[in-house]
């Protein structure tokens, strides 16, 4: 991968692990003003990186392949292979 | 139901594979306060929870759980990259490489197979989340003898994350302990679910 969509990545892995964090944090706490309010926050966040991610690399998700002559979910790494880490261009 | 995202919760990018450490960091996915039997252990426990928030709780936990079984598989399958069979016998990690070669397979640094006595699901929700307290404190503390057996910055970074996971599920635990001990019996001093009896 490229240093490029590295970061990308990146900016999708800590608007995502935000969402863990409040997600955890309201199931104990459902009424919780801040909480609701940084939820509501980082997902647009996420949503947005994610939006961008998937036009400019491939699907996140199996679901989203969309491509008409090939199965775009076989053509980027998986994330545990360490070029999915590190950018080639670094 | 689940679905899968290609990507991992916090990254893994180690640079010099070290088999040495594989061999001890594997614990983190079969041994017994490992990844896998936190995740088996909430996702198995969430039928018996009485309310919703103690479900949500067991339910996104235990989901996190098998994202961190794959950060510990990453952080083998990066450690235990191009090896020779040089390396492997300097490493001993020739015990492991006769049964699963580079293979990712869940068991303990001791060499003791994944099993599903590591967990309890006791179908009674203060039993259940004492258990999941104190299993959040276990795994806690073998991050903390990880970190005091490996100097590789590369490898010690996702498995700080990790460990800060731990803190926090163990703070969550807590919080619903004491929402189930408020709604079965406020003057429930002594800790019982009397909910199966009544």
């Amino acid at each position: 991968m490229t240093s490029e969509q590295i970061k990308l990545m990146k900016k999708i892995q800590a608007a995502s692990f935000a969402l863990v964090e409040a997600n955890e944090y309201l199931d104990t706490h459902p009424t919780c003003p801040d909480g609701l309010e940084y939820f509501r926050r980082h997902k647009e966040v996420c949503e947005k990186a994610k939006k961008e991610y998937e036009s400019k690399y491939g699907p996140l998700t199996a679901a989203a392949s969309a491509g008409t002559r090939k199965w775009e979910w076989v053509t980027q790494p998986f994330p545990w292979e360490l070029c999915a880490n590190e950018g080639s261009d670094d | 139901m689940w679905q899968y995202e290609k990507k991992l919760q916090y990254p893994v990018k180690i640079k010099n594979p070290d088999p040495t450490l594989a061999k001890v960091i594997i614990s983190q996915i079969g041994g017994p306060d490992g990844e896998l039997g936190a995740s088996m252990r909430y996702l198995n426990q969430r039928y018996s929870a009485p309310c919703r928030e103690i479900q949500a709780t067991l339910t996104d936990i235990g989901t996190e759980e098998l994202a961190h079984m794959e950060m510990i598989s990453a952080i083998l399958y990066q450690l235990t990259r191009n090896l020779s069979i040089e390396e492997i016998k300097k490493a001993g990690f020739d015990a492991y490489f006769v049964d699963h070669t580079t293979g990712i397979y869940p068991q303990a640094a001791s060499g003791v197979p994944f099993t599903a006595s590591y967990f309890q699901s006791k179908g009674d929700v203060i039993t259940d989340l004492h258990e999941d307290l104190a299993a959040e404190q276990k795994a806690r503390t073998t991050y903390d003898n990880l970190l005091r057996l490996i100097d590789d910055p590369d490898v010690r970074d996702p498995i700080k994350f990790l460990r800060e996971r731990e803190v926090v599920h163990f703070q969550r635990f807590g919080e619903s302990l004491r929402l189930v001990q408020d709604m079965l019996d406020a003057k429930n001093f002594y800790a019982y679910n009397p909910s199966f009896d009544k």
